[in-house]
């Protein structure tokens, strides 16, 4: 008798035991190198997005390689790759052949820990993030939807023009592989015929860090660490002499300076307007169609996210308004009548699978947004389909720019139309989503998610039906969750491919192809 | 006269949903073999203060929060000093503000097993020693990651606790228990999450706890009646903290501590409903928290115990 209560108080042990062995969580894409599928030699003929040509930036030529000062600084290479610590093997294996995919997760991640809306003072009142006082409090930035498509436009847009100078002169001077040159150098990643100079590591370090401090102003040290691990990685994983980095470095810093001017040109200033301003927009919308958006938060915002975000310079649409949709159907009408009562049959009998879409792309606050969920997606692919770094850039800037021109196009239409959201159309409303602070019309899921399908069918053609199938479930998603009409969403699809048209055009002529 | 009151005496601390509750229990009374008791209880809670991290805040877009929880149970003597018990609590959860939708659905099965390890006279009364090993896993696939609506944690739970009791043969007691909480992962609707830091996958890893009781309590009216005053501290041993003005997550690290006041009523002199007892208690959190609505409680219930 005794015994079968001993079996048991041990079957109950050893299941605890068993439960406590969890799995470790991914914090990142795991890999550690990159057989590439191609090194797209003519890269350096590349048209860049705001570079005015390949050579505008001038880096002189290298060293010759058999000249005493190369050979030094490959002996010194040497010597640094033959005795690594852990942290630095761990380093190399971090950064990888693919250091855009590092970087592209390091914005994620800023623009996940900045997407904190700031709550209300005691007073009632709300205090908004200044970048002229970043430490707040509230912190700036608050990395909303139209700040987060921004951020990565500019950071990936320097990397890809950064890196297309960067080509032009690995292909003019033709500097081999440090592990071309003397056999003898251990080199981390799968070997290739890319010339050394410049090092396009240190190029991504550079723009990358200065861009993001730009828009992370508060991560300046966080940033300035993570770079010079990057740069370091390149010395130990045997890729780079120091003058390939050095050259590397110059362009990087030359390229951000032209990206970063563009920014502070680029109408976001302005985007976050002061309640009178914000008050007229209002005003102009109600006299224009008889209805009008409000926020239904405790206590009331009195002023919704950057109205003037609609205003801000597009990368390759002319004008705002020859992408603007339509008007909607008037509150009270049949036809919105009709798309109310689906939301409410929504709320009353939502499946398990359409409660999961809702989630999945909720990407709402504390999260990398929409624009991040597909930047994410896109790295994945640029992992599947071993992309270069040149390439993978190129990816990410002309996704990015699309994103950011749906991002503004959308803009555009909520402050325009001020259309109100559910919540306050249908009295009682409840949702399983948050309502964001702005207009409704059109959905920025739904723009966001169709503009970079349409860019990644572009330069996935094998996965575009995934792609268009989920910006299409993206778009649903707001309507289970009860914060969009049908009608948001199907016209921001429409709004979205036809704002990425104007880039995927773009991107034909660019020589990559 | 001892034989009989054993029969009468049913658990005394109910099983009650997670997140609020440990689901305990952390009573010293034992079935006898073949001996069974039903309970029903309901709990009503509520807070319209939270701790963000530490700091105790309100939110108009929440308002006061309501968690209802009805949990159903059943307690059965295997053996005269081993117990199993189950509850399966039925939990419902609105907001006065905001224009969030509550939630509503069975929780989480819970099993446990009490053993009655040690029962002998010292002094003036008796103590008992009692490990109870408890398992608890969710019965719907209900959402963790919408918190402050959710059912629950969402993920399984094993329970390892120790009583001890030492009672008075005229009636007092005193009792404490000790037990360590495993918690596994929950699986959440989204593959991409902050928890300082990146996370890409679906699951998250929901922190392990501790639980601390420590009870008076006393048997009045010829063991009618049973009081209790209990000082309840749960802390998580990881996890990370809400973040300014957002929504909590199940990693969230958890403290809190709660005082409770109960008494349980069996109607032993009442012939025809002899084994039936009604219970009620009220319970409140104390000022220091973290990552928690700072919840009152107040609760009730029916009990009915007989031999087969």
């Amino acid at each position: 008798m005794k015994n079968k209560k001993l079996k048991i108080l041990i079957a109950f042990f050893g299941l605890i035991i068993f439960n406590s062995c969890e799995n470790d969580l991914p914090r990142m894409a795991e890999f550690t190198s990159i057989e590439f599928t191609g090194l797209d030699e003519n890269g350096g003929t590349w048209t860049p997005i705001l570079l005015a040509s390949s050579s505008q930036v001038v880096v002189s030529a290298p060293s010759a390689v058999k000249s005493p000062e190369y050979q030094a600084e490959l002996a010194a290479l040497k010597s640094a790759t033959q005795s690594l610590s852990g942290s630095q093997v761990e380093a190399v294996q971090y950064w990888t052949n693919n250091p855009i995919i590092r970087w592209n997760e390091i914005a994620l991640e800023l623009a996940t820990k900045y997407n904190l809306i700031p709550g209300p003072n005691p007073d009632g009142t709300y205090t908004l993030p200044n970048s002229a006082n970043p430490a707040g409090p509230p912190p700036f930035p608050f990395a909303h939807p139209p700040y987060t498509c921004r951020m990565l436009a500019y950071l990936s847009v320097a990397q890809f023009d950064g890196l297309i100078t960067a080509w032009h002169y690995k292909y003019t001077d033709n500097r081999p592989a440090t592990y071309v040159t003397d056999a003898s150098i251990s080199y981390a990643y799968a070997k290739n015929t890319l010339p050394s100079y410049p090092s396009e590591g240190a190029v991504i370090a550079v723009v990358s860090r200065d861009i993001l401090t730009a828009m992370f102003p508060l991560e300046k040290d966080y940033l300035a660490a993570k770079a010079e691990e990057h740069l370091g990685s390149l010395v130990w994983s045997g890729s780079n002499v120091q003058s390939d980095i050095t050259a590397g470095e110059y362009i990087g810093t030359e390229v951000k300076k032209v990206v970063l001017a563009r920014a502070s040109t680029d109408g976001m200033k302005n985007a976050q307007t002061p309640k009178a301003k914000s008050d007229s927009i209002a005003a102009a919308a109600f006299a224009r169609f008889g209805w009008k958006w409000e926020n239904m938060e405790t206590p009331q915002r009195p002023v919704g996210l950057t109205p003037l975000f609609g205003k801000v310079k597009m990368w390759n649409v002319p004008t705002v308004e020859e992408v603007r949709p339509g008007i909607p159907p008037a509150p009270g009408s049949a036809e919105l009548e009709k798309d109310a009562q689906e939301l409410q049959d929504f709320a009353k009998n939502l499946t398990e699978k359409q409660r999961k879409i809702a989630n999945w792309w909720s990407d709402g606050l504390n999260t990398y947004t929409p624009p991040g969920h597909w930047n994410r997606l896109a790295k994945d692919y640029i992992i599947k389909y071993e992309m270069n770094p040149l390439r993978s850039a190129r990816t990410f800037a002309y996704l990015n720019q699309a994103i950011m021109d749906a991002g503004i196009s959308c803009w555009d239409a909520k402050y325009y139309y001020y259309y109100p959201r559910p919540i306050q159309v249908i009295p009682g409303f409840k949702t399983i989503l948050g309502t964001p602070n702005f207009p409704s019309y059109t959905s920025g899921h739904s723009t966001f998610s169709a503009a970079a399908a349409e860019v990644l069918s572009y330069i996935f053609p094998a996965e575009a039906s995934y792609c268009n199938e989920w910006a299409r479930e993206a778009a649903e998603s707001r309507i289970y969750g009860g914060i969009h009409y049908r009608f948001d969403a199907e016209l921001g699809l429409d709004q979205g491919k036809k704002v990425a048209e104007y880039t995927v055009n773009k991107a034909k002529l660019d020589k990559a192809d | 006269m001892k034989k009989y009151l054993r029969l009468m005496l049913c658990m005394s601390v109910l099983f009650v949903g997670r997140v609020t509750h440990a689901q305990t229990p952390a009573d010293a009374i034992m079935m006898k073999q073949r001996e069974i008791c039903f309970a029903l209880s309901y709990d009503h809670g509520t807070w319209d203060h939270y701790w963000e991290g530490a700091d105790l805040r309100v939110n108009g877009n929440i308002g006061t929060l309501t968690r209802n929880t009805t949990a159903p149970m059943v307690a059965y003597g295997i053996i005269n000093k081993l117990n199993v018990l189950l509850s399966t609590p039925y939990v419902q959860t609105k907001s006065s503000g905001g224009q969030l939708a509550g939630v509503k659905g069975f929780q989480d099965i819970s099993v446990a097993l009490k053993y009655e390890a040690f029962n002998r006279k010292v002094g003036k009364g008796k103590l008992l020693l009692l490990p109870v090993g408890a398992f608890a896993t969710p019965m719907t696939n209900y959402l963790s990651d919408y918190q402050p609506y959710s059912l629950g944690l969402g993920t399984t739970e094993w329970t390892l606790r120790g009583i001890v009791q030492y009672e008075l043969d005229k009636g007092p007691y005193v009792r404490g228990s000790v037990a360590h909480l495993w918690r596994g992962q929950t699986e959440v609707e989204r593959d991409f999450y902050y928890n300082n830091g990146s996370y890409y996958t679906t699951f998250m890893d929901v922190p392990n706890a501790w639980n601390y009781q420590g009870t008076l309590g006393a048997w009045l009216l010829d063991y009618s009646l049973q009081v209790e005053a209990t000082y309840f501290v749960m802390n998580s041993t990881s996890g990370d903290d809400i973040r300014a003005y957002n929504s909590p997550q199940p990693t969230n690290k958890v403290e809190f501590s709660q005082v409770s006041f109960f008494a349980h009523y069996y109607f032993k002199n009442f012939e025809r409903i002899k084994g039936l007892g009604v219970m009620g208690y009220y319970s409140q959190m104390l000022d220091e928290g973290r990552n928690m609505g700072k919840f009152t409680n107040i609760g009730g219930g029916f009990t009915y115990q007989f031999k087969f």
